[in-house]
């Protein structure tokens, strides 16, 4: 049993398991709100999915049913890019929905993101990486979840495969053709001088 | 001596190819990979968020937590229950109706009757009653 599992553990009573898991939740939250957001494209979309995500993780800690977890920045993870998935799914029959506009986004963008620690860093992050966050839009749902994995979680094929509860060879496949999609922005990415 | 193309380094950096031997061997090669490899690592190097947001995101989280679920949330399946079973009761009816509307046959025989031995079709009847003083 993870150390993780010892703290949420369901024999802690409400209070205490309340703190527990506060503080779980404050080392998870940042990781968990930034891959929704490169799931989902959208910020208050991203937040909304995060604060489900947890809010999952907690009725089923406080179920009793519920069973031991090894690994629970991986169980939570897994809830989240479900949770995602869940989202993406249902915007397909959102035929009215509508993006906010690029100004709307780009100043909620900038209330939410602190100052970096370099300008390199935020020019870097900033242009190359916003083309690729943007160009995640081509990719299918499950594309989409296995390359935020792998390359911003940084995630084994295993470990994916575990997420997506799909088999390896799947994985690898999906992870092929992004590859293959994002062709052009990997390039810049990686090998534009 | 064949050197790895973009695309080998790609399918590396995201591990769907391992070090062969040519990597492992050819300085070029081994350098062009370090040098992805700390690309990559910067690329994963988690933005900012403002502890603000995240404060604001926990505190919604924790209200969320002691909420007691709503009760459309326990009934949400009762609406589109409900729906199906009006559209079945109207199916039903609608049935119903026509078969009660089914003329009998000595019904159906006398208005064919009428209708062959009518000289001019019933729709003429409206325009008649135009020229009539």
């Amino acid at each position: 049993m993870g150390v993780m599992a010892d703290r949420l553990g369901t024999s802690l009573d409400t209070q205490t398991s309340t703190r527990e898991f506060g503080s779980w939740m404050a080392a998870e939250q940042r990781r968990i709100f930034l891959l929704c957001r490169r799931m989902l494209q959208d910020f208050e979309e991203a937040d909304s999915a995060t604060q489900d995500t947890f809010l999952k993780a907690w009725q089923a800690l406080n179920r009793p049913e519920f069973k031991e977890i090894d690994d629970a920045g991986r169980w939570v993870t897994r809830i989240a890019v479900n949770t995602c998935l869940d989202r993406l799914r249902s915007r397909r029959w959102q035929f009215w929905r509508k993006r906010p506009n690029q100004e709307d986004e780009q100043s909620i963008l900038e209330l939410a993101a602190a100052v970096g620690p370099n300008a390199e860093d935020r020019v870097f992050g900033g242009e190359i990486g916003q083309r690729l966050e943007n160009a995640l839009e081509k990719l299918s749902l499950r594309q989409r979840a296995a390359f935020t994995l792998r390359h911003y979680e940084d995630r084994s094929l295993a470990e994916i495969a575990e997420i997506l509860d799909l088999d390896i060879g799947t994985v690898k496949a999906h992870l092929f053709r992004a590859i293959a999609k994002l062709r052009e922005e990997l390039h810049d990415l990686y090998f534009r001088e | 001596m064949k050197h790895w193309t973009e695309n080998d380094f790609k399918e590396w950096l995201y591990g769907l190819k391992d070090e062969d031997q040519h990597l492992k061997e050819c300085a070029e090669c081994r350098g062009e990979s370090e040098r992805l490899r700390m690309t990559r690592a910067r690329m994963m190097e988690l933005p900012e968020v403002s502890q603000e947001f995240l404060a604001a995101q926990r505190r919604s989280i924790y209200r969320r937590l002691h909420e007691p679920r709503h009760t459309w949330f326990t009934l949400r399946w009762a609406l589109p229950v409900a729906m199906v079973l009006l559209m079945a009761f109207g199916v039903t009816l609608q049935r119903a109706r026509r078969s009660a509307a089914v003329i009998s046959d000595e019904q159906l025989f006398s208005d064919l009757t009428a209708i062959e031995q009518s000289a001019e079709p019933k729709a003429i009847a409206p325009m008649h009653k135009l020229f009539e003083e």
